[in-house]
């Protein structure tokens, strides 16, 4: 998170809904949960471990997501996430949230609407 | 593919130094270390380089702090958690290396000074185990006791034992199951060697039973021998290497025992030295005819406990029987019999100095402490916001504790190591602070200073309790609060507490050396008073020599009628000698002998019967030693067997017994009125003589020539001109060609005579003037240390009063004052524990009283000047610093 403005965002409660967002589909572990958010940031948005970790133990003691040590042949261990079904209520609910923050802010400060 | 991923250890390491304990939290660390892997071959899949990708991992490992926060919260998400007590422990114990050796500096102070601390007390704690602690050589020797006459039927007040006594006692108890009975003597022993002069006991046969120790070779002696006077001996293994050329065949050889042949028929292990170091030879007691008195107290007495019989019951019957034995005979009335315990016997001064001692020390280490949790207090702010973070990691108080305590642990424990290095190197160098006074105790030979188990056990509890005692200074005004609060606090110094404690710790450190410090001055003033006191002699160039001048009947006239007038003639033409006598009983060695006496013409009240100590000697003794001779004349060659029987009686016996009336001519006779003792004619008054040592009053004595009664011992002293032990050899050639094959010994300077006498004052005091000063040191430094750092804390305050136009001279001597107030409330506080602590020390004082004002002057003088130099060069650097820099440094 180079971009001091994105990075004050994330700290403010975004980081958690790009997490939940990016374990909607798929089960991952913590490396992919960072590319992955990455990816769909266009390299905007990324996680470095040391921020990366304590969140996603917030989120598990929540009971948000889920993680479980997955061992597959040929491959090391990995914890991979999954999100619970509380985890989608949340990730539903603030998706909400962010889409009318964003749009008022859009309104507020004369950005032009993300498509 | 399952190699061990390379980022584990690096992770470890990393978290490690933010506070983590990493084998606390495996699963969450192989996650991470997972994820840094992924990177770092996601970066070298990308087309990054190796340098690259590593650089890119290590910047994600630069700020770990926030994730071993949450690591360290992290419990029950299917951590696989190695975590027990031990390994806690052991990651403790790694913490605390690791911390110090982070400060190598601030380790081996700490270390050095508790070197010192635990060294003192480690060395003084080994002459308790030696000398208190340890137990007579002997099977079963809380089983031995020594059974006692008393004066008065008191306790405290015992008395050797007469023969009589030793029979009732035998026949009438029933408390114990053996018991032995014997009297001092010296043997000059003759061999094909040089003849040689050594300690030896008749004893009844008896006595080995008691004691329980068999005899290395051959057999000890029986009843029937002792009482068919037997000439037989056993002998110590000392002797049996020295004059028997160890040889197992020496058994049943000949040696000449005070020029009579005795048989060897036993050889005692070594270190067997019963009853006192140097013994060599054990002879059968053989009774005589003069032994059988009643009132002849000439014996000791041991004796083992019968089985199932407590020492308490086997006293109350001893004294029962003692009460009976004073309704029974007239020599008894005044006396009664009692019990002690051997392991105990003559072991209250030594317990008393050794208190003292251990006491001193203690007081060393906690100076030593209290500079130990100044530096951690200093080191604990720095390091207060370590712990904050650790706190707020989750650590917990109690785990904090903990690891601060392993901390302070492995300092002690270091401290440890280097005091009983310390204490090994003191107890080599014991021999030269050591006098043999103090290292020798009866039934027991000379105690050797060892560091064994028990005192290495000894050592690491000190070490222990004195991590206790300064470790957890750092921790103070930690416990209770709110991590945040806690680090804000850290953050901005916040110092006022910390500072209250530190000069708390001044004044404590100084109350602490004010109580050493007196006490051992104290016990110099004692020492010095004594040596100060007049013994009555002048012990100037006076050389002393002892010789055993053995005859078939002590008690009856002397085989050696001439040897004083030999002695005399022998030494005429050497141009070192300038005057030359001889006595039964030197002052001041520790030797006696008592007589009952009948004043002629003296009506006595019926508890009054006259006695005075005994002395036998050789004409011109008085004079060599320099004892004035008040009133008629001193000894001649003319007074001998035939002659008239004559005496000389000290200064206070004349006063006891002829009060205001000169006693020349008067007469006295040894034993009661009824005995076939001659009437001997007062021919001479001699001053007093302080004989039983210098702290104690004279008593009544008399003298009697040897060439009319003669004694086993005698000790020749002469008036040399300069150097007396340069005589020595001058006088033994004399002594040799008047009794050939006589050995001399004990070959000393009256002067060290004297301080002989002293000896066992001497050795606590050197020990104690030791341990005070390290004592003071440890406390200047401590007071320099806190000082200096107050003084800098204050910078600020003394820019602002310099700013205010304060003078250089008003700023230091503000400081000064400032920093006196905590030396001042110590030396009050330390001058009241001196006067408690020196009632302790009344036994080992001599004409000094616990408060003595000159020392607790010039105590107070010493530690107010250390305080003033401590205060004032700091102050003086304060005052010349810039106002203006002062203000800025905040």
């Amino acid at each position: 998170m180079a971009d001091p403005i994105v990075e004050a965002a994330a700290r403010k409660g975004s980081a958690e809904l790009l997490i939940l967002a990016a374990l909607e589909d798929a089960q991952l572990h913590g490396y992919d949960i960072a590319r992955e958010i990455g990816r769909r940031s266009g390299g905007l948005l990324t996680f470095h471990v040391a921020s990366l970790y304590p969140l996603l133990y917030k989120l598990e003691d929540r009971h948000w997501i889920q993680g479980r040590w997955i061992e597959k042949a040929g491959q090391r261990r990995r914890r991979c996430y999954k999100l619970t079904a509380e985890g989608r209520k949340v990730l539903a609910k603030q998706r909400g949230r962010w889409e009318a923050f964003v749009a008022a802010l859009a309104k507020a400060a004369g950005l032009k609407h993300a498509s | 593919m399952h190699h061990e991923n390379p980022w584990l250890s690096r992770l470890r390491e990393r978290l490690a130094a933010e506070g983590l304990t990493p084998s606390a939290h495996l699963e969450a660390i192989d996650e991470i270390a997972e994820h840094l892997n992924d990177l770092h071959r996601g970066l070298i899949r990308a087309g990054r380089s190796e340098a690259e990708a590593t650089a890119a991992v290590e910047a994600e490992l630069a700020r770990m702090g926030p994730l071993a926060i949450a690591v360290a919260g992290r419990r029950g998400h299917g951590t696989r958690s190695r975590e027990g007590w031990t390994s806690g422990l052991a990651g403790d114990a790694r913490h605390a290396l690791r911390a110090l050796r982070l400060e190598p500096g601030f380790s081996a102070i700490v270390i050095l000074t508790l070197a010192v601390g635990i060294g003192a007390c480690t060395t003084v704690f080994s002459f308790i185990n030696a000398l208190l602690l340890g137990s007579l050589p002997y099977p079963d020797p809380d089983r031995l006791v020594l059974v006692w006459e008393t004066i008065d039927d008191d306790r405290d007040r015992r008395n050797i034992v007469a023969l009589p006594v030793y029979d009732d006692w035998r026949r009438e108890s029933r408390s114990f199951a053996s018991m032995g009975i014997w009297e001092y003597k010296t043997f000059n022993v003759a061999s094909d060697q040089e003849p040689e002069q050594v300690r030896g006991i008749r004893a009844s046969s008896s006595l080995f039973t008691v004691l329980g120790v068999p005899p290395a070779l051959g057999r000890v002696f029986t009843q029937d021998e002792d009482a068919r006077r037997e000439r037989v001996a056993v002998v110590s293994d000392g002797i049996w290497r020295a004059h028997l050329g160890a040889d197992p065949a020496a058994l049943g050889k000949q040696v000449r025992l005070n020029g009579e042949q005795y048989q060897v028929i036993g050889v005692m292990p070594p270190g067997f030295q019963f009853p006192q170091q140097g013994t060599g030879v054990w002879v059968p007691f053989h009774r005589e005819k003069q032994d059988e008195e009643r009132d002849s107290h000439s014996f000791q007495v041991a004796a083992r406990l019968a089985p199932g019989v407590t020492f308490d019951s086997a006293r109350a019957e001893l004294e029962q029987i003692g009460r009976a034995l004073a309704q029974k005979y007239t020599e008894n009335e005044d006396e009664g019999n009692t019990v002690t315990r051997m392991a105990e016997h003559n072991l209250g001064t030594v317990r008393t100095m050794l208190t003292a001692l251990m006491g001193a020390v203690i007081l060393v280490l906690v100076i030593a402490c209290v500079n130990v949790a100044n530096l951690q207090l200093g080191r604990a702010l720095a390091r207060r916001r370590e712990f904050v973070v650790r706190l707020s990691l989750g650590a917990g108080l109690g785990r904090l504790s903990r690891q601060l305590f392993a901390e302070s642990l492995a300092l002690a424990l270091a401290g440890g190591v280097g005091g009983l290095i310390l204490t090994w190197s003191a107890l080599r160098a014991a021999d030269l602070v050591v006098t043999p006074g103090f290292r020798t105790l009866p039934f027991r030979g000379e105690v050797a200073l060892t560091i064994d188990a028990v005192v290495l056990l000894f050592g690491a509890a000190v070490a222990v309790a004195a991590a206790a005692l300064f470790g957890f200074a750092p921790l103070a005004g930690l416990s209770g609060r709110e991590p945040n609060t806690l680090l804000r606090d850290a953050e901005r110094g916040s110092t006022a507490a910390a500072n209250r404690t530190r000069l708390t710790l001044v004044a404590v450190e100084v109350a602490l050396a004010i109580v050493v410090l007196s006490g051992s001055g104290l016990l110099i003033k004692s020492l010095s008073g004594l040596l100060a006191v007049n013994p009555g002699l002048d012990a100037r160039e006076v050389l002393t020599m002892q010789v055993s001048l053995p005859q078939p009947d002590t008690y009856g006239p002397p085989t050696r009628e001439n040897f004083c007038a030999a002695l005399s003639r022998g030494a005429e033409g050497l141009p070192g000698i300038r005057g030359l006598g001889a006595i039964s009983h030197l002052p001041l060695s520790g030797a006696n002998a008592g007589r009952g006496l009948t004043i002629e013409g003296r009506v006595a009240g019926p508890d009054d019967g006259a006695s005075a100590a005994y002395r036998l000697t050789c004409p011109g003794y008085f004079a060599t030693i320099g004892i004035p001779l008040l009133d008629g004349r001193d000894f001649t060659h003319r007074d001998v067997t035939r002659g008239e029987q004559v005496t000389i009686v000290s200064k206070t016996m004349a006063e006891r017994y002829w009060p205001g009336a000169s006693p020349i001519g008067k007469r006295l006779k040894l034993g009661p009125l009824e005995s076939l003792q001659p009437w001997r004619t007062v021919v001479g008054v001699a001053d007093d003589v302080r004989h039983f040592g210098l702290d104690s009053e004279a008593q009544r004595e008399f003298y009697v020539p040897y060439a009319q009664s003669s004694w086993p011992v005698m000790t020749i002293v002469a008036k040399t001109v300069g150097e007396p032990m340069a005589w020595q050899s001058a006088l033994s050639a004399v002594v040799k060609q008047v009794e050939p094959g006589l050995p001399v010994a004990r070959v000393r300077s009256m002067e060290d005579v004297i301080v002989g006498s002293v000896d066992w004052r001497e050795t606590p005091m050197k020990l104690l003037t030791a341990f005070a000063i390290v004592g003071l040191l440890l406390a200047s430094i401590g007071v320099y240390g806190v000082l200096a750092y107050y003084v800098s804390q204050r910078k600020r305050e003394i820019g602002v009063r310099a700013a205010l136009g304060a003078t250089r001279r008003q700023l230091s001597s503000w400081v000064v004052r400032q920093s006196m107030i905590p030396i001042a409330a110590g030396v009050s506080v330390g001058v009241g524990g001196s006067l408690a602590t020196g009632r302790l020390l009344q036994e080992l004082l001599y004409q000094v009283q616990p408060g003595d004002p000159q020392i607790i002057a010039i105590v107070v003088a010493l530690l107010v000047a250390v305080g003033l130099l401590a205060s004032w060069l700091p102050a003086r650097r304060a005052a010349s610093i810039d106002p203006m820099m002062a203000l800025r440094d905040e």
